[in-house]
């Protein structure tokens, strides 16, 4: 066996190498940044249930104005629509809780109900706050049907501050961040409906 | 370092770092499977046609290209599956030139299937034991500290079962 030879196999082998991999990955890139997006857009709209909306909501954000809330800011605001109606309102809300911001998608239907909550980010302590970004989360579901003034604005606040919710147990500021965020986003809603739904939306 | 302890700190490294949870440890485990395998038959093939110099250099070349055409393909029909193997993934090209470099390949294939069989048993059961431990409340099993623990008594209970003690 001589050395221009192995050299000569090194080389081929470096050569398919680098060759089979470049088009495995031309190959695979458009297929996985699909599931990327899917898996993206799962992450953020699992708020809503599957058959509620045939649109892409992420795909056209809305523009929004005002979006510094009394303890919250809104990052962002979607369209969920079927058969040309909207059928919710997606706000993503951020607000302070803890240990850090608290990302959250608040989804809303065209009455101004609550469909339901999710966390997305969060630094929260773990075993204690964290328990927010648990899906689904048994605590932020009993904010689901509740719209600005159900309950009235006094009512919108924990037990503990002669409010009317439960708390996630050992985590009050997170939980108080919480309810301010989805009151604070109905509320929005509540004023600037007309603009969110939109005049052909209904 | 010698050669047998540089090959069970890489072993060790997924069977701690990638059994939080059986659907991981499997993934991983495949993706050994799928790396060895192909690997094996490539170098079988190329021994000959190489000075044993470049053994190593070769293996690296083949090693890196399967490794990630195998990650790519895994990326692409099931992305959330690779994403929980984390960079568990890439360090199976690392594995299979430290299997070659110590002769692994070139055992008799019997003895490479049940080794194989065997890491997969210790890496799923590992994964089902600290999901379920976790589930029931110990957080601690799913963390790297737990992981460690369960091996530890997992070897301790193995040595007691398999050499039992001569009465004196």
């Amino acid at each position: 066996m001589n050395r221009t030879a192995s050299f000569a196999t090194l080389a081929l082998l470096a050569a398919l190498g680098t060759g089979i991999t470049w088009l495995v990955q031309q190959a695979a890139a458009p297929r996985i940044a699909e599931q990327q997006r899917v898996l993206d857009s799962r992450h953020l709209l699992d708020v809503l249930a599957p058959g509620s909306y045939d649109n892409q909501p992420l795909q056209q954000p809305l523009r929004l104005a005002d979006v510094q809330l009394d303890h919250s800011t809104l990052l962002g605001g979607y369209r969920a629509m079927r058969s040309g109606r909207v059928t919710a309102l997606l706000l993503r809300s951020q607000t302070l809780g803890y240990a850090g911001s608290i990302d959250l998608m608040i989804a809303i239907n065209p009455d101004g109900r609550l469909l339901g909550v999710k966390a997305l980010k969060h630094s929260e302590t773990p075993g204690l706050g964290a328990h927010i970004a648990d899906w689904p989360q048994g605590w932020l579901q009993v904010f689901a049907g509740r719209s600005r003034a159900d309950p009235a604005d006094t009512g919108w606040a924990l037990k503990k501050d002669q409010g009317q919710f439960d708390q996630i147990a050992g985590a009050t500021i997170t939980s108080r961040a919480a309810i301010n965020a989805v009151h604070d986003a109905l509320s929005y809603f509540d004023e600037h409906r007309q603009v969110l739904i939109g005049v052909d939306g209904q | 370092m010698t050669r047998s302890s540089l090959l069970n700190a890489l072993m060790l490294t997924p069977l701690i770092g990638a059994t939080y949870s059986w659907k991981t440890a499997l993934g991983v485990w495949l993706m050994f499977v799928a790396a060895n395998s192909a690997f094996g038959l490539a170098m079988a093939g190329l021994r000959g046609r190489l000075v044993p110099a470049s053994h190593l250099l070769a293996a690296v070349l083949l090693a890196a290209t399967l490794t990630s055409c195998l990650q790519l393909a895994m990326q692409a029909w099931a992305l959330q599956w690779h994403q929980q193997l984390g960079l568990y993934s890439g360090l199976i090209a690392l594995q299979c030139v430290v299997l070659e470099h110590s002769g692994f390949h070139q055992r008799p294939w019997r003895e490479r299937l049940l080794q194989g069989a065997v890491f997969g048993l210790l890496m799923v059961g590992l994964g089902v034991l600290r999901e379920l431990l976790g589930e029931s409340g110990l957080r601690l099993a799913t963390l790297a500290p737990g992981g460690f623990i369960l091996l530890g008594l997992l070897v301790a209970a193995w040595q007691a079962w398999a050499r039992p003690t001569s009465s004196n």
